[in-house]
C-alpha cells in the first residue's frame, strides 16, 4: 500500500482521467489498477470463456463427456436440424419468449402508467406490484402448480367451461399457457421498475403543454410517453427476450418439461440429453442456442441504433 | 438472472450517500461464511480408507446396508458408504464417480463401458466363475475390446405371472402356444374374469411386460439387434431389418392383447394400482418381473402365484423367458481406491452372500456354482433359465435419448403401430450417425 | 492519519454537491407528477389488479397455516381452521430447514460481497483508464456474459468444477459472482462516470494512494449503486434453481429452492407441510426486500423527478 503513494506523486502531473480529450503522451498505468482488473478477468476467464470454448470444441465430437471419443465433425450439428425433439424445444420456446416479452411489457407498461399517475396510496401499491419479482421462480411455479391443478380447474367447472374443466398443465395443447401466466407474473415487476423511471424521467412540462393543446389522457399516453419511452421499450424486449429463452426453473415447477415433451425448453433439452448420455451433442444445441441469442439480440440492438435510452 | 437496467436509471439511482460500515459487515459475513462451511466440511475421519458404494435398486438397499455393516466391523482398513442417489452421468463427468457400483446392466451402463470408463477386472477370481450364458448377455450391449469391465451379480428372469387359484377354479392349464393363449382368454373372458392386468399409465410397464414378452416371444431379440446396429444410419422401410419391418407382427398382437383382453381401465392404472389389484385377484395374468412379486405379497401374501413364458408362436420349443442383468458390479477406472473396492467385491461375491440375496430377492444366480432357485413363483422358469431358453428385453436395447417408452405407450392406447415404428426407425438412424 | 478522515470528510462533501446538485425537491403529497388531485377510480383498479397479483401468496400463507385433513380438503382459499403451525414443524424437520437455509444464505452473502467488491474494483479501474485499450476491452468482454446463456457453458462447468473439486456450494458461490460481474460492471461504470476525477485529483495532492483513494472516497460514494447491486445480486442467487441443482453433487449441500424440488414427491399431497416449506423458502427474500425496497424505489423515482 505504501508504495503506489510514491508513484502517484510521481505521476501526479497528469490530468485528470475523466477528461482525456487532448492528445498527450502515452499515460503509464499504475499497478494498482492491474491488480483492480486482473482477477475478475481471471476468473471471468476461467469460469465462463474456457467453459464456452471447450464445449464448442466438443461439439465437433461424439463424447460422452468422458472416456473416449472421436471428431465427427458437424454430424451432430446436421442430426440436430433433422430431429424432431430438438426442433418442437426451439420452436416452443422461441414462441413462448415471443408471446411472454409481448404480455409482460404491455402489462408492465400499463402498470407503469397508473403506478406515476395521481394516486393514492402510491408507495404501497408500488411496493405489492414488485413483490413477484422477490420469490423464486420454482418454487412459486410449485404454488402455480397446485393452483391450476386444483383451484382453477374447479373454477372452470364451477363457470361450465369444457376447456378449463381439467388441469390445463395435463393438456399438451395448453400446458404452455401455464407458463406464460407464471412467468409473466414474475418477469412484470423488473420491467415495471424500468418503465417507471422512463416515464418519471419525463419532465412534467411536457403534459402540461399537451393539456393547454388540449390533448386527451389517451392521446398523450399513446403520443406522447410511449415514444418519450421508447429506448427503455427496446431496452426491456431486448433483455427480456433474452431471459426467456433461457426458460428453466419455471417449467421444472410447473409441468417439468411435459405432458409429453410439450413445454421442454432449449435449457431442459440440454440438460436432460446430458443425463441421458449426449455431451456433444447436447453441445452443439447449446453452441447453437449461443449463436442464435447472439445474433437475435445483435438484430434487435441493430434495428433499434436510433432509439436506445442514452 | 439478470434484472436489464438501462444506463439511464443507474445514473438516476442516486441518493444522499450514507456513509456505511460495509467494509466491516462485508468482512465478518466472509468470516462467517469461511468458519461456518469448515465447521460442516469436517467429517468424522478416522483414519478408514473410503470407498463409495453406489446401489439404487430400492428393494436391495436394506439387505446390502447389513452387508456393509457387517464388512466395515470386520476389518479395519476400508470403510465402505453406501451411496444411492449420486447422478451417475455427473458423477462421471467430474471425474469422481463412485469407487465401486453394482446396477441394472443395462444400454446406459453399456454406454459408460464402450468408453473405457470401466476398469479391466479380468485378473480377479471372481471373472472365472461366471456363466458363459450370462456372460454372453453382457457382451450382447457392447464391450470394451480386451476387457472385463462388468461382473454379473444376479440375473432376473420375468415371464407372465398367473394366478394359480384362478386357473385351478377355471380348470384352465397353462398355455404353451398362441392358440391356447388365446383358447385361454377366451375361456376367462366368458367366465367375467379379466385375463389381464395392464397398467398403461406407467409406460415402462408396457416396455417391460407387453413390449418385451411379445416381441421376444416371436423375434430373435439378440441377432435383431446385431442387425440394426451394423445398418445404423440405413435403417429404414428399404433396409433388411427394421423395427418396422421385423416389430410390426408382434407389436400389433400386443395391442390387440391389451384392447380384448385386458381390464377396460388400463389407461388409468399404474403399477402400484396393477400389484393391488392383482393380488386382490381382479385379473388371471400379469406382465410383470420378480419385482412385482414382493411387491403383491404385501397385500396379499398368501396368493399362490406361478410364472410361465408367453407363447407367441405354435412351437412349444420357441418359448423363452425375459431375463435381464439385474445386478452387475464394476469399478470405475478414474477410482483412486480400486483395490479397496475390489476387496469389498470379493466380499459381496462370496458364494454364500450372493446366493442369500438372490434367494431374498428372487433372481437367478449368475455364477457356475450358485444355488439353484426353489422358491414355487419363479420355478416355472427355471428349466428355460437353465437350456439358456432366455432373451434380453429388447425394450432395454434402445438407448434412453429415444422415447421408447412414450411411443410404445401409445400404441398400447391404440395409435398406429406401422407409423410409430416408422419414427423409432428414424429415431434410430439418426442416432446412429452422431455416435 | 487525521489528515486523512478530515480529507475524506471535505471529500465526500463536495461529492454530495456534484453529485446531486440542488437538493431534490419533496414531491407534494396528494398530488401526483402532474399536480392534480388524487384520481380514485385508478386508484381502486390498482388496489383490484394488485389482489390478483397477490393470489398466490395468499394461498401460499393461508396452506401453510393449515391442518393436514383440511389442507387436502380442496379449497385453496379458506382461512385455516384450525390455526396449526404443524405444516412448519413437518417442513423443517423433513427437508433439514435450518441446513439448506444455511447453505442458501452462506452462497448469498458470498455473492453479494463478491460481487459488489469485485464489480466495484473493476469498474473502477476500467473507468479510470478507459483511454487504455486493455481497459477498454475488458468492459466489453466483462458484458459478453449478459450474452452467454447459463446453459450454453453449463455442462462444461459441470466438469470443471467437478476437477478442481468445486462441486459444492463454493463452486457455486464462485459462479454466481462471475455471472453477476457483467451486470454490477454496467450499473458501476455508468456510476462512476458521474463521480468528477477531481475528487480523486485532491485526494492524490493530499498524499493519498490509489488504493487508499478508492477505499476510503470512492468505495463509500459508490454505496448507493453498491446497494442496488447487492440487491440484485442478493434475489439472484437465493432465489436461483438451475445452478445449484447442476453443479453441487451432494444433495445435502443444496439451497433452499433445489431442496423444494428435491421433496416434491416426498410432500406428496401433504399440501400444507408442502406450502409451509415454500414460504419459509420463500420469507427470507420477501423480509430483505421489504427492507430494502426504500432504496430501490427512491433511488427510481428520486434520481428520475431530477431530471
Amino acid at each position: 500500500m505504501t508504495t503506489t503513494t510514491k508513484t502517484s506523486r510521481d505521476a501526479s502531473p497528469a490530468a485528470p482521467v475523466a477528461a482525456a480529450s487532448r492528445p498527450r503522451p502515452r499515460r503509464k498505468v499504475e499497478g494498482i489498477y492491474y491488480a483492480f482488473l486482473l482477477p475478475s478477468l481471471i476468473v471471468f476467464t476461467l469460469a465462463i470463456t474456457v467453459p464456452a470454448i471447450i464445449g464448442i470444441f466438443f461439439s465437433f465430437t461424439n463424447s460422452i463427456g468422458f472416456g473416449d471419443w472421436n471428431f465427427i465433425g458437424l454430424t451432430n450439428y446436421v442430426a440436430m436440424f433433422s430431429d424432431p425433439a430438438i426442433v418442437s424445444s426451439y420452436l416452443f420456446t422461441f414462441g413462448f419468449a415471443a408471446v411472454s416479452v409481448l404480455l409482460v411489457n404491455v402489462i408492465a407498461f400499463l402498470l407503469a402508467v397508473a403506478l406515476t399517475a395521481k394516486i393514492r396510496l402510491k408507495t404501497g401499491l408500488r411496493a405489492i406490484f414488485v413483490i413477484p419479482m422477490v420469490v423464486s421462480g420454482i418454487i412459486i411455479a410449485y404454488v402455480f402448480n397446485f393452483l391450476f391443478s386444483n383451484s382453477v380447474p374447479e373454477f372452470g367447472q364451477a363457470i361450465s367451461a369444457g376447456w378449463l374443466s381439467e388441469s390445463i398443465l395435463a393438456n399438451p395443447d395448453l400446458a404452455w399457457v401455464a407458463i406464460v401466466v407464471v412467468t409473466v407474473w414474475q418477469s412484470v415487476p423488473g420491467t415495471l421498475l424500468i418503465y417507471i423511471a422512463g416515464i418519471l424521467s419525463i419532465p412534467g412540462e411536457v403534459y402540461e403543454a399537451a393539456d393547454i393543446d388540449g390533448a386527451s389522457k389517451t392521446r398523450q399516453l399513446f403520443f406522447l410517453t410511449l415514444p418519450l419511452v421508447a429506448g427503455y421499450v427496446v431496452i426491456n424486449v431486448i433483455l427480456g427476450f433474452k431471459n426467456f429463452l433461457n426458460a428453466y426453473d419455471i417449467i421444472v415447477g410447473l409441468t417439468n418439461g411435459g405432458p409429453g415433451t410439450a413445454t421442454r425448453s432449449i435449457a431442459m433439452t440440454i440438460f436432460t440429453g446430458f443425463s441421458g448420455g449426449d455431451y456433444a451433442y447436447q453441445m452443439a444445441n447449446a453452441t447453437l442456442f449461443f449463436v442464435i441469442v447472439v445474433a437475435i439480440s445483435g438484430l434487435q440492438l441493430w434495428l433499434t441504433r436510433g432509439r436506445n435510452a442514452s | 438472472m439478470t434484472y436489464g437496467i438501462p444506463m439511464t436509471v443507474l445514473e438516476r439511482t442516486l441518493m444522499s450517500p450514507r456513509p456505511r460500515r460495509t467494509r466491516r459487515v462485508l468482512a465478518s459475513l466472509l468470516g462467517l461464511a469461511l468458519a461456518c462451511t469448515t465447521l460442516v466440511g469436517c467429517s468424522q475421519g478416522d483414519g478408514r480408507e473410503e470407498v463409495s458404494f453406489h446401489l439404487s435398486k430400492p428393494e436391495a438397499i436394506p439387505y446390502f446396508r447389513d452387508l456393509i455393516q457387517t464388512y466395515n466391523a470386520s476389518q479395519d482398513e476400508v470403510r465402505v458408504v453406501l451411496d444411492s442417489s449420486a447422478n451417475l452421468q455427473a458423477g462421471f463427468l467430474r471425474g469422481n464417480p463412485p469407487d465401486l457400483g453394482l446396477l441394472n446392466y443395462n444400454l446406459e451402463m453399456a454406454r459408460f463401458m464402450e468408453r473405457g470408463a470401466l476398469s479391466d477386472l479380468s485378473d480377479m477370481p471372481e471373472a472365472e466363475r461366471i456363466l458363459p450364458e450370462v456372460q454372453d448377455l453382457v457382451d450382447q450391449y457392447a464391450t470394451y475390446p480386451g476387457r472385463t469391465s462388468v461382473l454379473p451379480y444376479s440375473v432376473m428372469a420375468a415371464s407372465v405371472i398367473y394366478n394359480k387359484e384362478i386357473f385351478a377354479e377355471q380348470g384352465l392349464e397353462v398355455p404353451e402356444t398362441y392358440e391356447e393363449l388365446i383358447a385361454v382368454c377366451e375361456a376367462l373372458k366368458a367366465a367375467g374374469v379379466t385375463p389381464f392386468y395392464a397398467t398403461l399409465k406407467d409406460p415402462w410397464t408396457v416396455a417391460q411386460g407387453w413390449f418385451d414378452y411379445t416381441v421376444g416371444g416371436e423375434v430373435d431379440v439378440a441377432s435383431f439387434f446385431d442387425g440394426v446396429r451394423e445398418e445404423g444410419t440405413e435403417v429404414g422401410p428399404d433396409s433388411s431389418v427394421s423395427f418396422q419391418k421385423t416389430m410390426t407382427e408382434p407389436t400389433t398382437t400386443m395391442q390387440m392383447l391389451i384392447q380384448e383382453y385386458a381390464n377396460s381401465d388400463a389407461a388409468s392404472r399404474g403399477y402400484g394400482d396393477g400389484n393391488l389389484a392383482f393380488g386382490n385377484g381382479e385379473a388371471a395374468m400379469y406382465f410383470q418381473g420378480p419385482w412385482a412379486l414382493g411387491e403383491i405379497a404385501k397385500s396379499a401374501p398368501d396368493l399362490e402365484l406361478g410364472t410361465f413364458p408367453l407363447p407367441m408362436t405354435d412351437n412349444p420349443e420357441d418359448l423363452k423367458v425375459r431375463v435381464n442383468i439385474d445386478l452387475a458390479a464394476w469399478i470405475p477406472e478414474a477410482s483412486t481406491k480400486k483395490e479397496e473396492a475390489r476387496d469389498f467385491l470379493t466380499y459381496l461375491f462370496q458364494q454364500d452372500v450372493m446366493d442369500a440375496y438372490n434367494a431374498a430377492q428372487l433372481g437367478y444366480g449368475t455364477t457356475t456354482d450358485s444355488a439353484p432357485v426353489t422358491d414355487e413363483r419363479i420355478l416355472g422358469m427355471k428349466e428355460y433359465f437353465d437350456s439358456g431358453r432366455f432373451y434380453q428385453g429388447p425394450s432395454k436395447a434402445v438407448p434412453l435419448n429415444i422415447p421408447l417408452e412414450n411411443y410404445l405407450q401409445g400404441i398400447a392406447l391404440g395409435a398406429d403401430v406401422e407409423s410409430r415404428l416408422a419414427v423409432l426407425d428414424a429415431d434410430w438412424a439418426r442416432l446412429a450417425m452422431r455416435r | 492519519m487525521s489528515t486523512q478522515s478530515a480529507l475524506t470528510a471535505q471529500t465526500v462533501e463536495a461529492g454530495v454537491v456534484a453529485q446531486t446538485g440542488t437538493p431534490a425537491r419533496k414531491a407534494p403529497k396528494n398530488r401526483g407528477v402532474r399536480g392534480e388531485k388524487s384520481n380514485w377510480s385508478l386508484t381502486i383498479i390498482l388496489i383490484l389488479t394488485s389482489v390478483t397479483v397477490l393470489i398466490p401468496l395468499y394461498v401460499t400463507v393461508v396452506m401453510a397455516f393449515k391442518t393436514t385433513s383440511q389442507a387436502v380438503d380442496g379449497n385453496a382459499f379458506s382461512l385455516p381452521a384450525p390455526f396449526t403451525l404443524d405444516g412448519f414443524r413437518q417442513a423443517w424437520t423433513l427437508t433439514d430447514f435450518p441446513r439448506a437455509f444455511m447453505f442458501s444464505a452462506l452462497i448469498t452473502a458470498g455473492t453479494v460481497v463478491g460481487t459488489i467488491l469485485l464489480g466495484a474494483m473493476v469498474s473502477y479501474a476500467i473507468s479510470r483508464n478507459w483511454d487504455r485499450r486493455l481497459f477498454r476491452w475488458s468492459f466489453y468482454y466483462l458484458l459478453a456474459a449478459l450474452f452467454i446463456p447459463f446453459p450454453v457453458v453449463a455442462l462444461p462447468q459441470i466438469q470443471l468444477t467437478g476437477l478442481a473439486h468445486l462441486d459444492n456450494p463454493w463452486g457455486v458461490t464462485l459462479l454466481h459472482i462471475v455471472f453477476q460481474l457483467s451486470f454490477s460492471v454496467l450499473l458501476f461504470t455508468a456510476f462512476l462516470r458521474s463521480i468528477p476525477g477531481e475528487l480523486e485529483e485532491s485526494a492524490r495532492i493530499d498524499g493519498a494512494s490509489t488504493w487508499q483513494t478508492f477505499w476510503t472516497l470512492i468505495f463509500p460514494l459508490l454505496a448507493p449503486m453498491s446497494a442496488t447491486v447487492g440487491i440484485f445480486a442478493f434475489l439472484a442467487s437465493w432465489n436461483d434453481f438451475m445452478m445449484p441443482s447442476l453443479i453441487t453433487a451432494d444433495p445435502s449441500q443444496q439451497t433452499l429452492p433445489v431442496v423444494q424440488n428435491i421433496f416434491q414427491t416426498q410432500f406428496s399431497n401433504n399440501y400444507n407441510v408442502s406450502f409451509a416449506s415454500y414460504l419459509m423458502a420463500m420469507a427470507p427474500a420477501i423480509i430483505v426486500y421489504l427492507f430494502t425496497q426504500r432504496w430501490v424505489m427512491e433511488g427510481v423515482t428520486q434520481g428520475a423527478v431530477k431530471g
